[in-house]
């Protein structure tokens, strides 16, 4: 299981949000550069039409693999009053032959994204990750050196922290608590639910960057 | 990590496996000094397609989609589409990623187990092959592993060594079969000479499909 909230951000301000997140963090930021291959089941195949997504990090001397699967957001009146996302989420550490093993059993590639950015982990009441990513399409099959932006100035910051059905309160509250240090520059809120930029992002942006002693 | 070679027994035709050979073939180990140590279990399950519609399998899905469990690897799970040489290995959690999926199904898994003795630089294992819901014999393996080495060139004749004080030692009980070893071309499978347990899964893998064919040619022969 993991909780997740997601919200956007102009390009301009990451570099504040770069600066906020290192102090609220403690830890040094780390590369990303993810490249998502989303794979669905061939029609028939399956009992019901079936989704995986293997992810490749091309941050790493050597690429490593991993297998994920994302399974339904809990629901109810409990799940409407909890302001993030708890969705049930697998995924597997995998040897590089994966997305041949998956074409083979009769998965296909229904699309592919590259991911490029960085991500903070961090203990804050829970295991938190905040990742801010400019979101990519490749031009031709695989083509990770020719992506351009899916949406050009603006970048993707997604907070997810793993839970278990014992625990998944308290770590849906740790994540809350953590985002709001985080409101005056972006509102993040349950994947799906869309609430744009925010208008105070611009000035809290150059409060940051100025008390970080940056000039612009 | 050290290299292994899987044999199965190949019974003569016209006999079958039984525990009475199990039972020798591990008093063999004893007689050339094997120290018994404590028992080991890898698990193999044949996965077959689901489709929702009543229909046959269509010929693009794979008929031979196993997953492996290994003693030696507690956390990992190796997928073998061996048709096609792909060899995965993943952690454990991938099987609970195919049981989300619902694309495939476990069909019938095997248990290989049995003890295994120690013989200075060796390790064997000796088991029995049974489906995993009973008791019913259907083949025998054994595992010789050469401990301190990882090259399979390096060590091809120290094996073939061993190998011969083996099947010296086993011709002695007068078995109607013999262990045999068929290494697969692990260079198909992208692997390297340098050996890992993925090496061990497709190693299983090669021996299930001789044991399978074996029970179709006893088949064959019977009717």
């Amino acid at each position: 299981m993991e909780c997740v909230v997601q919200g956007i951000i102009e390009t301009q301000h990451v570099e504040a949000l770069e600066i906020l997140l290192q102090g609220l963090c403690g830890v040094h930021r780390e590369r990303l550069r993810i490249h998502e291959s989303c794979l669905k089941s061939s029609p028939n195949l399956g009992l019901v039409a079936s989704e995986v997504r293997v992810l490749c990090d091309l941050e790493q001397p050597e690429p490593t693999w991993i297998v994920r699967h994302i399974g339904g957001a809990m629901r109810g009146s409990g799940a409407e009053q909890i302001s993030v996302l708890v969705r049930t989420m697998v995924e597997s550490k995998v040897s590089k032959n994966v997305l041949r093993l998956f074409y083979a059993l009769g998965y296909k590639l229904d699309h592919e994204l590259l991911r490029v950015g960085f991500a903070f982990h961090f203990q804050r009441g829970a295991s938190i990750t905040v990742t801010v990513s400019s979101v990519n399409k490749m031009l031709k099959l695989h083509a990770t050196d020719e992506a351009v932006p899916v949406t050009p100035g603006i970048q993707l910051v997604e907070v997810t922290a793993p839970a278990s059905s014992e625990n998944y309160s308290e770590v849906a509250a740790a994540v809350s608590s953590f985002c709001e240090y985080l409101a005056p520059l972006l509102h993040l809120s349950k994947p799906g639910t869309s609430t744009g930029v925010v208008p105070t992002a611009a000035a809290a942006a150059a409060s940051l960057m100025s008390d970080a002693g940056v000039t612009t | 990590m050290p290299l292994k070679w899987v044999f199965h027994w190949q019974p003569n035709a016209g006999t079958t496996v039984n525990s009475q050979m199990l039972t020798e073939v591990s008093q063999c180990a004893e007689s050339i000094n094997g120290v018994k140590e404590g028992r080991w279990k890898a698990t193999l399950t044949f996965y077959k397609p689901m489709f929702r519609a009543d229909q046959a399998v269509p010929a693009e899905y794979p008929r031979d989609f196993l997953g492996i469990s290994l003693p030696e690897q507690p956390n990992r799970y190796y997928f073998i589409i061996r048709s096609q040489k792909i060899v995965l290995e993943a952690d454990s959690s991938i099987q609970m990623i195919m049981e989300k999926l619902q694309s495939y199904k476990s069909r019938v898994s095997l248990t290989f187990e049995g003890f295994q003795y120690q013989l200075g630089d060796f390790q064997l294992r000796v088991g029995k092959v049974a489906p995993s819901a009973s008791e019913n014999l259907r083949g025998i393996v054994l595992e010789v592993e050469y401990l301190p080495l990882s090259s399979m060139e390096k060590s091809r004749q120290i094996l073939d060594g061993f190998v011969e004080i083996w099947q010296e030692a086993m011709s002695k009980r007068s078995l109607p079969g013999h262990f045999m070893h068929i290494e697969p071309n692990f260079a198909e499978f992208g692997l390297s000479d340098h050996y890992t347990s993925q090496h061990t899964a497709v190693q299983y893998a090669t021996v299930m499909a001789q044991l399978i064919s074996a029970v179709q040619t006893a088949q064959a022969v019977r009717n």
